[in-house]
This record gives structure tokens, C-alpha cells and sequence, in this order.
């Protein structure tokens, strides 16, 4: 009898998540921010939503759930039912949470709806900085160790990664000076409290325009239109061609188990929401790749950028726990 | 300037946007009010609920909603002693002793008028020296926010009523609650012991609705059988002779208010303490004591933090700096219309800038407008037998815990804190250095290990570099004055002297 009525239910239940599935969505959807409001990832989010939303045909109701480096909202999501109706809104700090020991949920025990856009970084320095260029930094640095100040935003975070990246170069002895966020540091960086600091494009490009602070280097493989004369990295580190191009990112992401038709729903909705010519402009004016991939595409390249940072972030020194330990394979 | 003028009146002229402000203002006033609902939170729904209006129009609802918003969390505040939000703190020190003695109509009237007096000052000097503030605030180095935090907690002195050791003690537990979750710096866990849950910190605003509602209805429990006191409700509207008694004093408080407004690392919250502490270091006989129901114990903290919008806002559009959290989700609205906020706006959105300052202006006015009425009514819920209020207020309480994070775990830290704070009061502690405490914790925290970190741990430079820039003088001189006016060093040898002299 109880064997009866446990594979009734089973039935039932399995029943009920098909026809969930078919006629997805049907309620209102929980969109979960993983940052405060105001921040990059809330505006990325809160812009390309009421798009999807015209394409589902029901609200996404957004929240922000911060704290942790998003691992609060992560961790949030991962413990709703996998139905579709929950959504992860995210920037690519999961993808350091095993090797930081912060969580044991990171993006591949989730499924990439959309990887909606990807940042660029920078290297950008306060006006009266005696340098102009990578080069002039490094002959700088080099001759006046502890001397440069530099922002940054905590362990894992893009500005650690980026100086990892540039540290696996040539050894530079900086002072770190750490803020919750590029937007606190960039302003520490105009009223001289810092000297440089690895940033965001976005984040940065309007100070830029506006001749608030210089931009000293382009952490990317080839010029960009919005910097023009500025050389990127490589050109003075080839060696970096090894990690690059890399860039922070924001994507929406499901728990693992999904019904598939369900992915498939919000794949197409977040997509047209990320080809509208709206959000493009949006991103470009900010300085962001508009990418708008998902299935495997999306799937290589959250475990590309996982590999290169966690790999970064073992040999500098400060990860918590081998990333072999995660069988995150070494990149070539 | 003709041009400007017609930027400015964009918002009064047209019949739309004078009632979207109006609208915002009635609603912020009621979002503000009720503890737990925040203005930014308000402010973020709207952003997506206004994705495809026009933008003026968005700005119009998001303005009106911020500056009605600060304002009404003075209600809660003076009435019930839940403050609507931390910036309404201070004013519930001495707003509701008034309510308590039947005043909170003529609590309400002055505290609308002197906010409303507040707002105009910061928009006045949002309007004509913007940009020499904004270059003065982003010049704050991590030891001048230190120092800031370190005249904030010396705040301790003010609040502690009979007891400067009790005080102390609550400061210092109010610092320790501040630094539970994981460090903004480093992100180690701190106290959180293995849970996540308490990675995030315990929520200052639990804390506050806590300590301030919850153990103030417990302690109305002892008093059941006392009847309410009748409340007066004629002359709500201050007198004219009051208004001008007290200007000095409210814009002294609305200056602080500003500059405190204008630094990126600070808000209205810091801008009303340090207003109320201000005012009670300069205020040399009051009618009623400090933290009794004293007028001027109103008045600064509601001018402080209504000037502190108009501060906010001059980082914000000179810069595409956020002054506070609010101007944070503005700069996002302002992206998603696709404007560009920041240091080009001015140049390239010359239009934007006044309409912002005129639809400031034309809110402040509503807040006068929507503020003075129905007083009455309100003050009538004091009048409320213990038996529903104090029911209400647990309610109120509880609802409000819940809406900060959608999260129940922020209900049982209020109500646990609402239980320690009435065993408090019962000992002799107050509640108000608890909440300094956990409000200063993170700015002393974070600017102290900056500053020292700048300097790479060497304590001889930082204290060096103390003299290294005028601001950062002034700020020390500040401390020591404080510091040595509250000792015996000073009551004892020195004012004599000087008074002599």
C-alpha cells in the first residue's frame, strides 16, 4: 500500500512538473539579484528584464540578495525547487567561490540561461600619477617598491585576478588598499587615496571621458574602439596572451534539473532581451561586450574563465584550496 | 540663465510631473515611515516599474518618494519610537519623549518644518556650489572618514544618559554587533560561526527596529493601567517667533547635514547624529533637557538629514558619484534611460541638472504641504488604548523586519534585540549608543585598516600624515576639542581660566 501510494505520488509529482513545463510560465518569476542596488550587475539586470518579460508574457519580480560576494544569493537560488521560477542574476564571482573556500556551489552546479554581457579590464591611474603606460608603471614600481598604491576589491575579486595576472609577469611590490566595490575605490582613486587600480571599463569610462583619471593599460588582447591610443597589454607583456582575452561577466543562471523547456523559455526570452537594439546600445555606451550566449558556448566559457582565475588565484597564492581539488583542469 | 529657469520649472509647469512629485512625495512619506521599508528599496522597484516611461517622469516619481521618504521617517519615529529608517534615529531621542508628554502634533509641525527648512538648504547649496563641494568631499582620505567615525563615536558622551560607563559598554556592544559577517575587506568570517546566513552581518536596521520599538512596548507593559495622555492638538503649525528662535540652530544642523550628505562614505543617517550631538553641545540652556522632549534635540536631527538629500545629490550629478545609497539606484535609473551619469553629465545634460534641483525644490514643498496635514489624526494614535497600540506595534515591527531582506531570520534578531534592549533599559543602559555602534562600526572598521594600510602598518606616519592636509587637521583639532571639553580637564581647570579671562 505505502509502496502504492509513494509511486502515485511519484508519478503525480513527475506529472505535475511536465505540465509545469509545458505551459512555462505561468506564475510570476523570482529574478535574484546577486548585488546591492545601483550597482553594475543590478542595472544590467533591471535593463534587460522588462525585455525578457515581454517575450514571457509574466513579471520577473527582482530582488536584491547581497552579501557573501553573491554567494548569499547563490546559495538562495541553489535551495529553490528547480522549476524554472527562481532565477540567479550574477556577476562571475561564483566561479572563485571553491577555490576561496567560500562556497561549494559555483556556476557548474547551475545552468547558464544567458551570458548577457562581458566587462573589459583596465588599468587606470590617478592624473598626477608620474606614469602614463604599462611600461612607465612597471620601471616606476620597480624603482620605488611599497611606493604605488593600489585599489582593490578583496581577495578573488577582478581586481586581484588582474593583478595576479600581471604579478605572474614581473613581481611588482604594491601597497593593496581594499574597498566593498570598484565604485568606492574609483572615487578613493580621483581624491588620491589610491595611485592605480584594475577596473572595469564600464565602470570607469565615464571619469575617463570626463579626464578625471587616466587610463595607464588594456588588459586584453587587441585595441578598443572606446579607448582610442591606448595599446593593450600584451604588446608590453606577451606573456598575458596565456589568460587573455578575460573579463568579468553577467549572466542568469537556473539550478541544475531544470525541465528543459522551461531553459528553453528563458534562454529565448533573455536573448531577445539582450539583441534589442536598446540593450545593446546600453552595453556598448558602458563599455560591455554584448554576448547573449547560452547552451555549450555558455557552458566552455564560464569553465574557461574558472579555470584561468582559480589557476591565477593558486599560484598568487591566496586560494584556499587546490583547484585540482575541484578537477579544474590547468588552461594551456 | 533664462535657460536654466526653464529647466528648473520643467517639473512645475507641467501638469503631469507636478503630480507624479506630488504622488512620490505621499508615498515616499508612508515608505519612510514605515520601519523596514527603505527609500532605496522604493526607489529600486521603480526602476523597472518605469523601464519604458519617459525619464523625466521616472525622475519625477524617484524624487518625490527620496525626499518625502527621509522626512517621514520621522513619524514612526516621534510617535511610536520605531524610527522609519536609521537617519530618523536621532529625532526619536527627544520626538517621542514629546509625543509621550502629548505633544507629538507640535512635534510633527516643527519636525516638517525644520526638515522642510533642512531640504531647502541642501538644494540651495546643491544649486550654487556643486562642484566646490563635490572636489572637497571625494578629497576625504580613509583617515579623515576615521576621524569622521571617531567624532561620530564620541556621540557615546551625549546618549549615554545617567552613565558614561553604561553608555560606553552599550557603545562598544553596538560596535561588536557591527563587525559580525564577513569582513568587507578581506571577506574572512567574523563571529558568523560556520552559518551563512550571518554572512551578510547582522541588518543595523533589525537592530534598530528592535531595540527602539520592541523594547519600548515592553516596557509600556508596566504602565497598562496608566491612561494615554491626552494629546494637544492646537498650534501645530510652529509659531513664527519659534521658527525664527530656532534658524540658527537648523542651519547649523542643515550644514552639517550637507557636507556630511555630500561624502560618498556617508549618509543622512551620520548627518542626524552628529547634527543631534552638535546641538546639544551648543545649545547652553533648553527649556526641556536632552533626550526629555527637548525641541532643539528635534529640530537638528530633521534639518540634518532632509539637507543631507540635497548633499547626496551634488557627488552624484557633478560627478556620477553616489552620495549615499539612494543617489546609488538613481545613477542606475539615470543608465537605464540612457542618459550617461557622470562627470560629463553636466556638461552634456546641462538640462538635467536644474531639472533635478527645481523638482527637489517642488517636493520639499510637498513634503511641507502633505507633511502639516492630518496631524491631528496621527497624534490621536499616542491617544490609542495600550491594549491595541502596543499590539500595533508588534506588528509594525515585525512586518518591518520582515520587508528589509524578505528574510524571517531578520524577525527573530529584532525581536531578540528588542528583548535585550528592555532588560537594558531596565538596568540603566540606553539603547541609543547600541545603535552609534553598530551604525559606526563599519566606517571605523574599514577606514582605520585603510588609513593604516596606506601606510603600510607604520602607526608614526599615519600619525604624521594627520597634519598632512588642512582637512585632516581640522578633523583632529575637532576630536581633541571634544575630547577635551567632555573631561575634567577642562571643566575643572581650563573653562574657569578662560572664563576669567
Amino acid at each position: 500500500m505505502k509502496k502504492f501510494l509513494a509511486s502515485t505520488l511519484a508519478v503525480l509529482s513527475l506529472a505535475s512538473t511536465t505540465a509545469m513545463a509545458a505551459d512555462y510560465p505561468s506564475k510570476d518569476i523570482q529574478g535574484v539579484i546577486q548585488w546591492g542596488a545601483g550597482g553594475s550587475t543590478d542595472t544590467v539586470m533591471r535593463s534587460v528584464s522588462p525585455l525578457a518579460e515581454k517575450v514571457l508574457g509574466e513579471d520577473i519580480v527582482l530582488t536584491n540578495k547581497t552579501g557573501g560576494v553573491g554567494a548569499i544569493a547563490t546559495k538562495y537560488v541553489y535551495s529553490r525547487k528547480a522549476d524554472g521560477y527562481t532565477l540567479l542574476m550574477g556577476a562571475e564571482n561564483p566561479q572563485m567561490y571553491k577555490v576561496l573556500g567560500l562556497s561549494p556551489i559555483d556556476y557548474s552546479d547551475m545552468i547558464p540561461i544567458s551570458i548577457l554581457a562581458r566587462g573589459t579590464p583596465i588599468f587606470v591611474a590617478n592624473n598626477d600619477a608620474p606614469y602614463n603606460n604599462m611600461a612607465e608603471l612597471i620601471e616606476y614600481a620597480k624603482a620605488n617598491p611599497g611606493k604605488v598604491k593600489s585599489g582593490s576589491t578583496g581577495k578573488g575579486g577582478m581586481t586581484s585576478i588582474v593583478m595576479a595576472m600581471l604579478q605572474s609577469q614581473v613581481k611588482l611590490d604594491f601597497t593593496m588598499i581594499p574597498y566593498d566595490g570598484d565604485g568606492p575605490a574609483l572615487t578613493a582613486l580621483q581624491g588620491g587615496a589610491v595611485d592605480i587600480m584594475p577596473a572595469v571599463l564600464g565602470a570607469a569610462i565615464e571619469h575617463i571621458r570626463a579626464g578625471r583619471m587616466k587610463v595607464i593599460g588594456l588588459v586584453d588582447v587587441a585595441a578598443n574602439d572606446l579607448l582610442p591610443g591606448v595599446t593593450p597589454i600584451t604588446d608590453t607583456l606577451p606573456g598575458m596572451k596565456s589568460y587573455l582575452p578575460w573579463g568579468p561577466f553577467f549572466g542568469v543562471f537556473v539550478k541544475k534539473g531544470t525541465p528543459e523547456a522551461a531553459v528553453a523559455k528563458l534562454s529565448e526570452a533573455f536573448h531577445t532581451g539582450a539583441e534589442s537594439e536598446d540593450f545593446k546600445a546600453l552595453m556598448k555606451k558602458r563599455g560591455f561586450t554584448v554576448m547573449g550566449t547560452s547552451g555549450k558556448e555558455a557552458v566552455d566559457f564560464l569553465e574557461s574563465y574558472r579555470s584561468v582565475s582559480s589557476w591565477l588565484v593558486y599560484d598568487a597564492g591566496f586560494a584556499k584550496h587546490s583547484p585540482e581539488k575541484f578537477g579544474i583542469k590547468r588552461p594551456e | 540663465m533664462l535657460e536654466a529657469l526653464s529647466y528648473f520649472a520643467t517639473s512645475w509647469l507641467n501638469p503631469e510631473l507636478l503630480a507624479l512629485t506630488a504622488l512620490g512625495t505621499f508615498l515616499g512619506i508612508y515608505v519612510g515611515a514605515i520601519p523596514g521599508l527603505s527609500v532605496t528599496m522604493a526607489v529600486s522597484i521603480l526602476i523597472s516599474f518605469t523601464f519604458s516611461w519617459e525619464v523625466n517622469n521616472a525622475l519625477c516619481l524617484m524624487v518625490g518618494i527620496y525626499m518625502g521618504g527621509v522626512y517621514g521617517g520621522s513619524r514612526t519615529a516621534i510617535l511610536l519610537n520605531i524610527p522609519g529608517a536609521p537617519s530618523a534615529i536621532a529625532t526619536a531621542l527627544d520626538g517621542y519623549p514629546m509625543a509621550q508628554k502629548g505633544e507629538a502634533g507640535r512635534a510633527i509641525g516643527l519636525s516638517t518644518v525644520m526638515s522642510v527648512i533642512g531640504g531647502f538648504v541642501g538644494i540651495i547649496v546643491l544649486s550654487v556650489a556643486a562642484p566646490t563641494v563635490s572636489e572637497f568631499a571625494i578629497k576625504f582620505q580613509p583617515r579623515d572618514y576615521l576621524m569622521l567615525g571617531l567624532i561620530g563615536i564620541l556621540l557615546v558622551g551625549s546618549l549615554s544618559g545617567e552613565s558614561l560607563s553604561k553608555g560606553i559598554f552599550a557603545g562598544a556592544l553596538g560596535v561588536l554587533i557591527g563587525t559580525v559577517g564577513l569582513d568587507p575587506l578581506t571577506a574572512e568570517e567574523r563571529f558568523t560561526f560556520g552559518v551563512v546566513e550571518l554572512w551578510n552581518g547582522i541588518n543595523p536596521v533589525a537592530v534598530m527596529i528592535g531595540m527602539f520599538g520592541i523594547a519600548e512596548a515592553l516596557n509600556q507593559l508596566h504602565h497598562l493601567d496608566k491612561t494615554a495622555i491626552k494629546q494637544k492638538v492646537d498650534k501645530i503649525v510652529p509659531s513664527w517667533k519659534d521658527i525664527k528662535k530656532y534658524l540658527p540652530l537648523s542651519l547649523q544642523s542643515s550644514s552639517i547635514g550637507v557636507v556630511v550628505g555630500s561624502l560618498p562614505g556617508t549618509g543622512g543617517d551620520i548627518a542626524a547624529l552628529m547634527a543631534y550631538d552638535q546641538a546639544k553641545r551648543s545649545t547652553k540652556n533648553p527649556e526641556v533637557p536632552f533626550g526629555k522632549g527637548a525641541k532643539e534635540g528635534l529640530i537638528a536631527p530633521e534639518a540634518a538629514n532632509n539637507a543631507a538629500v540635497g548633499g547626496a545629490y551634488i557627488p552624484m550629478l557633478t560627478l556620477g558619484i553616489p552620495g549615499d545609497a539612494v543617489t546609488a539606484v538613481f545613477i542606475g535609473a539615470l543608465f537605464i534611460h540612457g542618459l550617461n551619469p557622470g562627470p560629463m553629465l553636466l556638461t552634456e545634460q546641462p538640462d538635467m541638472f536644474w531639472f533635478t534641483v527645481g523638482n527637489l525644490t517642488l517636493a520639499n514643498i510637498f513634503v511641507l504641504i502633505f507633511g502639516l496635514t492630518g496631524i491631528k489624526l496621527f497624534a490621536k494614535i499616542v491617544e490609542m488604548p495600550k491594549g491595541i497600540l502596543i499590539p500595533l506595534i508588534f506588528l509594525l515591527s515585525i512586518v518591518g523586519a520582515y520587508a528589509i531582506n524578505n528574510s524571517i531570520a531578520d524577525i527573530w534578531w529584532m525581536l531578540g534585540f528588542g528583548v535585550l534592549g528592555y532588560f537594558m533599559k531596565q538596568y540603566g543602559y540606553q539603547v541609543g549608543p547600541v545603535i552609534l555602534g553598530v551604525i559606526l562600526s563599519r566606517l571605523i572598521d574599514e577606514n582605520w585598516r585603510r588609513a593604516i594600510m596606506s601606510e603600510r602598518e607604520d602607526m608614526g606616519s599615519l600619525f604624521i600624515n594627520l597634519f598632512a592636509s588642512p582637512l585632516s587637521i581640522v578633523l583632529f583639532v575637532a576630536i581633541c576639542l571634544i575630547f577635551i571639553s567632555q573631561t575634567p580637564i577642562w571643566t575643572k581647570w581650563l573653562k574657569p581660566k578662560l572664563s576669567r579671562g
